[in-house]
């Protein structure tokens, strides 16, 4: 059964359709890419899987359980961890306390216990905060644990966004463009980033632009062009394929 | 050492009405008029901060939910002569279930829409109060609610009413101080800085929202009571819509999300117009004016101003962040 | 029978009234994408300037009626120059607080300048009675509809032949473009809120003879005209044209044959129901007015 499944998936707007009954198939530990040219669907295609958007039609299914149209936090509890196009974090928060954000959910701890700060609940906000730190100091972002989130630059920001979707352990990564709008040391080091998760075994689903990337990193590549899945396949024959030429050059 | 300036600050608050009674021994019924108005004002702006600053959700409901919980205890103290805990139980009870009930639907509407159905709500809740003639008394008011009874006490003085006042205020305070700390703070924050954000980090930003509203709502209907037990009488005046714009002038002048801002923000809102003597409606053009300033130029209110100072203060050597 | 045709040509001069002030919400918003709470008391302060030159002033009807327009419409561009601009850039909570601070400030000066006592404006249309098809009416009623028509279709020509009227619609669908091909954003905006003035100045030298102005009239105002944008589909002029009227129609029967205390919660009840059933609005989720 394979980790997480789409089918059939469609999605219109205003007489305009953005997903055309588009099927995908991850196997858990895959590492794929999502490429087309702008406009093809990608972005919306991950908001109707991650539980921002309903889909018209079509299923989702995450572990063969159908989450089509289920509420984004709870699609994120299921363990799917994304990051966003335009870089998000809680600005007012520090770096730390952004992560630490991302985990609460995830240690279910009675009212009471919480009140009285009783020992298990500490131990828990320790090992939060331990996860935390290793995982800001595993993008760079160790010394700045305290800064608030809105005071880092861009680049940052998109590490810390990075680290903040990973504080949950989740089993299914979805990014959205990690490579866009920064410099060339800092894609390198988002390879990196991304290399490691799969080596963890975690199944990634990336949207990108940048080619060498995609080519660099994924198993398998998906093209979307105008809502339409029109090829997938390793990295190599897809980069060749007429239908993906055309979609970008053509016309 | 904190423990020692909260004990000073707690005693003074306690023995105002003796200091009042020194300073000021011919005004002092005025003056402490004033303070309790200003504490129970205190405590429904801190339920008002719950909706508006921790949780983001601009809510123009707060006039309702203050009407119906003073509407209900007077009902229940007046007609079918409940006690005075039971009617304040009462009170509460029924404007926070009436923030869940509306609280539902009105978190389908976004933004702009959220605000004008909760305006219309309180709108809609003032209408009635003032035609639903046979229940609400209407125009003509209730009257003769009677002051609250606690056991043995009878809460009729001046002085007493304060205290009953503080000790409403001190409460409130306490529990606005737990829920926007700790976990709880942080979900309330992230819905309200980042809502699709915090859905990602699996936050309901619906659950969160309600659970303020219902809470701010419930309080704000504790808070009505006591205000009709304090006043006698009951209209539906009381609920005008621009009850509103008074808790949005104390938010935002003394501070938005802050404990200390929005005391600060109730005190300056009840007293100075008494200390200036100004006519109701000079009073809300000066408001108006006020608050437009305000939200342009400083939307942190007098608390972002302090805190920016004493930032300066501390740091003097700028580290660069 | 005649008393329900009566109830539909109040409700036709009610929906007349409300689409006038909805049409200026609905532009400011699907222009500059602004909620503006201060709109109603354009209306408010048209039916002053309004009563000063018709009553006070004992200039001729059609004078002091364009006169209350025109007067509106500088203040709406003073409006927008000395508040609307700075807050264009900020968060709808500013914008919120800050249109509903003027909308207080603004009330409050006309209760101290006007007195709480309702000014009445009577004019000969007014008072004269018509009977149009065995139904007795002021003729004041089908002038306001007629007047209507006539500046809905107007608007209409405005917005496709004239060339700020085209700028308007064109930055209501895409303002980022409109920057880009060199549309003088600032300008199209001032000119908005003119316009949506002057609509309200002109809704209020219309209607007043048959209701009263007073100084509150500008609250509930904007909440039924908010709910005819809402309803109609946030920023699309015809759709809060009919969901305006729709509601004008509803508020009229419900006053006539459930409950006259309670025909100002009608609107709010249309507003909730259809959000509830139908957010996009009854006409869908469009671009552009």
């Amino acid at each position: 059964m394979a980790l997480f499944e789409v089918r059939g998936l469609t999605k219109r707007f205003l007489g305009v359709t953005a997903v055309d009954a588009v099927d995908v198939s991850i196997e858990a530990g895959e590492l794929v890419s999502l490429i087309g040219p702008n406009g093809s669907g990608k972005t919306t295609l991950f908001n109707c899987v991650t539980g921002y958007l309903a889909p018209d039609a079509g299923r989702v299914l995450l572990h063969g359980r159908d989450v089509t149209g289920v509420a984004a936090h709870r699609i994120a509890r299921l363990g799917v961890g994304r990051t966003f196009q335009l870089v998000s974090v809680f600005p007012r928060l520090s770096a730390l306390e952004n992560l630490l954000t991302f985990l609460q959910q995830h240690q279910e701890e009675n009212v009471l216990a919480r009140l009285v700060r009783a020992p298990r609940v500490r131990r828990y906000e320790a090992a939060a905060v331990e996860r935390a730190m290793m995982l800001l100091d595993s993008v760079g972002l160790g010394a700045r644990a305290d800064a608030p989130a809105g005071s880092l630059s861009y680049g940052q920001r998109k590490l810390l966004s990075f680290a903040a979707a990973l504080m949950p352990d989740p089993e299914l990564v979805l990014l959205d463009e990690p490579a866009a709008a920064v410099n060339p040391t800092m894609i390198n080091q988002m390879k990196e980033q991304i290399r490691g998760l799969h080596r963890q075994g975690k199944t990634v689903l990336l949207v990108e632009h940048n080619m060498d990337v995609v080519m660099d990193l994924s198993q398998r590549v998906i093209v979307l062009d105008h809502g339409q899945k029109i090829a997938e396949g390793r990295p190599e024959a897809v980069r060749r394929d007429p239908k993906v030429i055309e979609a970008y050059f053509g016309r | 050492m904190r423990a020692l300036r909260w004990a000073i600050a707690a005693a003074l608050l306690i023995a105002v009405p003796w200091i009042v009674a020194a300073a000021v021994p011919g005004q002092q019924r005025y003056v402490l008029h004033v303070l309790i108005f200003t504490v129970l004002y205190g405590a429904l702006a801190l339920s008002y901060d719950l909706v508006v600053g921790h949780v983001g959700s601009l809510s123009l409901a707060h006039p309702a939910f203050f009407g119906i919980g003073a509407y209900t205890a007077a009902l229940f103290a007046t007609e079918a002569r409940w006690p005075f805990a039971a009617a304040l139980a009462a009170g509460i009870a029924m404007a926070g279930l009436v923030a869940l009930v509306m609280g539902v639907p009105m978190f389908r509407l976004t933004e702009h829409s959220f605000a004008m159905g909760t305006l219309g709500f309180a709108l809609v809740t003032q209408i009635v109060a003032t035609n639903w003639v046979d229940f609400t008394r209407g125009p003509l008011c209730v009257t003769g609610i009677p002051k609250p009874q606690l056991g043995s006490f009878r809460i009729a003085t001046l002085p007493a009413f304060y205290w009953l006042g503080l000790a409403t205020v001190g409460l409130v305070g306490l529990l606005y101080h737990g829920l926007t700390t700790f976990r709880l703070g942080r979900a309330f924050h992230a819905v309200r800085d980042n809502e699709m954000l915090a859905s990602a980090a699996s936050i309901d930003p619906l659950k969160y929202r309600m659970i303020a509203f219902v809470i701010g709502g419930a309080v704000a209907g504790g808070v009505g009571t006591l205000y009709v037990s304090y006043v006698g009488v009951l209209c539906p005046g009381e609920l005008a819509v621009s009850l509103s714009v008074n808790l949005l002038v104390m938010l935002f002048l003394g501070g938005v999300g802050s404990l200390r801002g929005v005391l600060v923000g109730a005190a300056a809102f009840t007293a100075l117009p008494e200390i200036l003597r100004m006519a109701p409606t000079w009073r809300m053009v000066i408001y108006g004016l006020l608050l437009l300033i305000i939200v342009i130029r400083a939307p942190d209110g007098l608390e972002g101003v302090i805190r920016r100072r004493s930032a300066r203060w501390r740091r003097p050597s700028s580290s660069g962040a | 029978m005649s008393d329900l045709l009566e109830q539909l040509v109040h409700g036709l001069t009610l929906g007349s009234l409300y689409a006038m002030v909805a049409t200026g919400l609905a532009l400011m918003f699907g222009v500059v994408r602004l909620v503006n709470f201060a709109h109603g008391e354009f209306y408010m302060l048209g039916g002053y300037a309004f009563w000063y030159a018709y009553a006070e002033l004992g200039l001729p009807y059609p004078v002091a009626g364009l006169a209350a327009a025109a007067a509106m419409g500088v203040f709406g561009l003073a409006y927008e120059r000395a508040v609307i601009r700075t807050i264009l850039a900020r968060t709808w909570h500013v914008q919120l607080i800050a249109t509903l601070a003027t909308s207080i400030t603004l009330t409050n000066l006309a209760i101290i300048v006007f007195g709480t006592q309702p000014k009445e404006v009577p004019t000969t249309l007014s008072s004269a009675i018509a009977d149009i098809g065995g139904v007795r009416m002021a003729w004041q009623r089908p002038l306001v509809l007629a007047a209507a028509v006539i500046i809905f279709a107007g608007l209409e020509w405005f917005v496709t032949r004239a060339k700020l009227g085209k700028a308007m619609r064109a930055m209501s669908q895409n303002r980022e473009a409109c920057a880009v091909v060199g549309v003088d954003v600032q300008h199209v905006a001032l000119a908005t809120f003119g316009i949506s003035a002057a609509l309200a100045g002109g809704a209020a030298a219309l209607v007043s003879p048959l209701f009263n102005i007073f100084p509150d009239v500008g609250a509930l105002l904007t909440l039924k005209a908010f709910a005819a944008v809402i309803v109609g589909g946030f920023g699309y002029v015809k759709g809060a044209i009919a969901a305006a009227f729709l509601i004008g129609l509803a508020e009229s029967l419900a006053a006539g044959y459930i409950s006259y205390a309670y025909k100002d919660a009608i609107a709010f009840v249309v507003m909730v129901l259809v959000l509830l059933v139908r957010p996009q609005g009854l006409f869908g989720r469009r671009i552009g007015i």
